[in-house]
């Protein structure tokens, strides 16, 4: 079937019990494409990803893999993989027996399955480990025969569980670039879930910004990250002075204030970056509070009749001191134009 | 992947519904039989029953033996088990398991001892008669004494492990800071040690309770029928006499003895997980 | 310093009290007289040997060794399937089931070998061997059931959850990847199931008969026929049985972690 919508999710509600997790989530993913499920806990990206596997069965909708109707196929019948966030491996086997275990299950010839557990093995660097047992592998490596031992099966779609949030900063590093790698080089469909915005921004090729069980925006990673559609996505990836408009002007302590510019009329709200901020002069006046020094940069926290507004100077500009008087602006050609607030 | 709920139900029934069938059914019938008279539901036959002095006897003495092996072996089980507490933690577990060890050991074999030992040519008399303390052989076995004795040696393990696991848990600073208060150690146990381990002397007090009243052997074997306990008063009345009216009543009896006892155990054990 | 002496005071007298009287059985049972007594006159092996050629004793050890094995594999059969209910489902009536499952621990024994030899064995005419085979199970099945939901709760769902998604199915899961995750455990229970059956005395009394005697029953009547020390030798054997094999299991299993 069509390559463009090789995995939909249509309508589809997912819930515990009473509580509703997910409430008819629309999405399409490319064959191929890397994609993220974004954000905070509780914002239903887990609970989506179990329904797609097969572990969570769904209250309503639809989920089509390569032209099937799989919603309510057993999870053992979808050729899907997940790598999981503990990583899941058998404590009794040792590494070479959990890359092997699905392939037995095909019932292919031993000449095969070793072929394959090699190549799965070497492709993830893990070539001298066959005999270990998961116990006395490390936290990084664990991880990395998690992945084989998906990647072996051909799978249709694999998906992955927070997949760098145990590791420290270098092997996180690390394993971005490992899962790019192997993205590439085996083309396999990639889904995955993460609370960390770095990460998603990095690793895919569109993000789906999640919140209390609906999307609330789907995009590049450029599109999300300068041009937020909410009030949420803007927060998230770390817009700081974000307003909302009362017929198209800021609401301030002294009235609406109209900004020059093309701020356009159904736009809901407005965001800007700390570093977006231009001080020292300006149509908006307020008090410097607080003075922070941040290694490149300077952090200024101003109390004004808009709000509080956080500003972001290079280290080597002039230092405003605290407690005294500063104008600054907010230019409308450096705002993000939120539809929603 | 486990929200099926049929799924759990269809494997736990078969455990429960043999359970249920083969076990509760049968000893609810012979419960209710105690309730019956001339075919009508009455509590006449458990006016019967504590008439007769004889089981009214029975039924003090097992709850007074029940009671007296219970507190003595809190006595004794703290004494060891704070003992065995103090102590560097291979000697520890060494000791624990020497505790443990006659649990492993069936009670005909444990009761028997006590007879080699008891007896009228046992190793007591031998010894109180060849050094002249006593003039003849003293009638240790078939009193009280003796059942109290094998009782308390057949359960004292078990109240000993709870104790130690309560005082494991307890604080380590909780005793050196009231000594350094000034407290004796008889303060420190009823003031500190007493009540921080109240739980663990409630789950072996029970268990020790339970078993005394619920023994069979031992009662048996160092009793007989001139002391007779509640269980071994009901197997004389059921091959003796084919009385299963009487059986049934001490059944009840024990029943509602041990559920109390086991009521009070689940109230307590989740009273102290709640903090 | 003075507690320290309490401390090793108190326990020579504990464990004289709790282990003396199994010294004695063994000094017993080594004796070389007639009768039982203590101290022994003279040590032999002729009591001991006496026991294996006592043709009741064999048969009813015989007995008990079938029940211990076998009411608790069935015990285990039950059992296994309500503790995976238990621990991966929110199971329906789940504290009922619970309760129910639990019961013949709290029930006295006495009164289950009397109830079933009332209204299982006399009025359906089934036989005292199969009524105790019953039995047993049923007195076993709790403490099956409580060792393995031990084993359940300390290992992760997600590697069931895994191997689901690598195609196997859940019967297959189970045996693939559960059971052998939690064998110590079963064979913890295993154990702990055969000592409580090979040493239960209360449930077997009214279920026992001429031929049909479990070992320690057959005990007692021996004992009330003869005052012999092969009694004590047989105890003895037993002693060392028992604590052998969870000596056995504690070293190379840890049993305790279990019970």
């Amino acid at each position: 079937m069509s390559d463009a919508n090789y995995l939909e999710l249509s309508d589809l509600t997912l819930a515990y019990g009473k509580t509703v997790a997910v409430d008819r989530l629309n999405l399409t993913i490319r064959r191929g494409e890397l994609i993220a499920l974004l954000g905070p806990s509780g914002c239903g990206k887990t609970t989506t990803m179990r329904a797609i596997t097969g572990l969570l069965r769904p209250a309503g909708g639809r989920i089509t893999l390569d032209g099937r109707d799989i919603t309510y196929l057993p999870a053992n019948k979808r050729q899907l993989g997940l790598v999981f966030q503990s990583y899941a491996l058998f404590p009794h086997l040792n590494v070479w027996e959990n890359v092997a275990f699905g392939l037995k299950l095909k019932k292919l010839s031993s000449s095969e399955i070793e072929k394959k557990v090699k190549a799965g093995l070497s492709m993830v660097g893990l070539d001298q480990f066959h005999t270990r047992k998961p116990a006395e592998l490390s936290g990084g490596q664990q991880q990395r025969v998690a992945l084989a031992r998906s990647l072996v099966m051909e799978p249709k779609v694999l998906l992955l569980d927070e997949p760098l949030s145990n590791l420290d900063a270098r092997l996180r590093l690390e394993m971005r670039t490992e899962l790019q790698r192997v993205q590439r080089e085996s083309g396999v469909t990639m889904v995955f879930v993460t609370h960390d915005q770095d990460e998603a921004l990095a690793l895919a090729d569109r993000i789906v910004v999640m919140k209390d069980g609906v999307i609330e925006q789907l995009g590049t990673p450029e599109e999300v990250y300068n041009t937020p559609s909410s009030r949420f996505v803007a927060d998230f990836v770390g817009f700081e002075n974000i307003f909302a408009l009362e017929q198209g002007k800021l609401k301030t302590d002294d009235g609406l204030k109209p900004l020059s510019g093309t701020a356009s009329p159904e736009a809901a709200g407005l965001a800007w970056r700390p570093n977006a901020v231009s001080l020292g002069a300006g149509q908006f006046k307020g008090e410097v509070r607080g003075v922070a020094f941040a290694g490149g940069t300077r952090e200024y926290l101003i109390q004004s009749p808009l709000g509080a507004i956080k500003a972001e100077m290079d280290a080597s500009a002039p230092i405003f001191q605290a407690g005294s008087e500063i104008a600054f602006d907010l230019p409308p050609e450096r705002a993000a134009i939120l539809q929603r607030m | 992947m486990f929200q099926n709920r049929m799924e759990a139900l269809a494997l736990a029934l078969p455990a429960a519904l043999f359970a249920a069938f083969v076990f509760l059914v049968p000893v609810f019938i012979l419960l209710s039989e105690g309730f019956r008279a001339e075919g009508a539901w009455t509590l006449a036959p458990y006016v019967d029953f504590f008439d007769s002095e004889l089981n009214r006897t029975v039924f003090w003495r097992t709850l007074k033996l029940g009671a007296i092996v219970t507190a003595v072996s809190a006595v004794i089980g703290y004494a060891t088990a704070w003992s065995i507490v103090t102590l560097p933690p291979t000697a520890r577990g060494r000791m624990i398991g020497l505790v443990v060890m006659p649990l492993m050991i069936s009670p005909v074999a444990r009761t028997y001892a006590w007879i080699v030992i008891l007896g009228r040519t046992g190793f007591v008399n031998q010894t109180l008669v060849g050094l002249g303390i006593a003039d003849s052989p003293i009638r240790f076995l078939f009193t009280e004494t003796a059942v109290f004795i094998g009782l308390l040696q057949l359960f004292l393990p078990l109240m000993i492990l709870s104790l130690i696991s309560a005082l494991e848990n307890m604080p380590k600073d909780a005793v050196p800071a009231a000594r350094v208060l000034g407290a004796n150690w008889l303060q420190v146990f009823f003031k500190v040690i007493l009540p921080l381990t109240k739980e663990g002397l409630v789950i072996g007090g029970t268990l020790v309770f339970t078993g005394s009243l619920t023994a069979y052997i031992t009662p048996a074997i160092l009793g007989g029928s001139k002391v007779l306990m509640l269980e071994t008063l009901l197997y004389q009345r059921v091959t003796v006499a084919n009385d299963f009216a009487s059986a049934s009543i001490i059944a009840m009896i024990l029943m509602v003895m041990s559920f109390s006892a086991n009521l009070l155990l689940k109230r307590l054990a989740t009273a102290r997980n709640k903090r | 310093m003075s507690s320290r002496i309490f401390s090793y005071a108190t326990l020579s007298v504990v464990l004289l009290f709790l282990l003396g009287p199994f010294v004695i059985i063994v000094a017993a049972a080594l004796s070389a007289g007639e009768t039982l007594a203590f101290p022994p006159q003279g040590l032999s092996l002729k009591w001991v040997i006496k026991v294996f050629e006592v043709e009741s004793f064999r048969a009813s050890f015989a007995l008990s060794m079938f029940l211990a094995i076998f009411g608790t594999l069935a015990a285990l059969v039950l059992g296994v399937p309500v503790a995976y209910a238990a621990s991966r489902y929110k199971l329906p009536f789940g504290e009922t089931i619970r309760t129910i499952v639990s019961a013949p621990i709290i029930v006295p024994g006495i009164i289950v070998g009397l109830a079933l030899l009332r209204y299982l064995v006399l009025p359906l005419d089934v036989s005292v061997g199969l009524a105790l085979f019953i039995a047993h199970t049923a007195l076993i099945l709790p403490y099956a059931v409580r060792v393995v939901s031990a084993s359940l709760d300390n290992l992760r769902s997600d590697i069931e959850e895994a191997a689901v998604l690598l195609g196997s199915s859940r019967i297959a899961t189970f045996f693939r990847i559960v059971l052998p995750n939690i064998q110590n455990g079963i064979l913890a229970a295993f154990i702990l199931g055969f000592v409580t059956s090979f040493n239960q005395v209360p449930v077997s009394l009214f279920l026992s008969g001429p031929g049909v005697r479990t070992l320690p029953i057959d005990m007692i009547w021996y004992m009330e026929i003869t005052y012999d020390p092969s009694v004590a030798a047989l105890a003895a054997l037993l002693a060392f049985l028992s604590i052998s094999i969870v000596f056995l299991a504690e070293r190379f299993l840890g049993f305790s972690r279990y019970v």
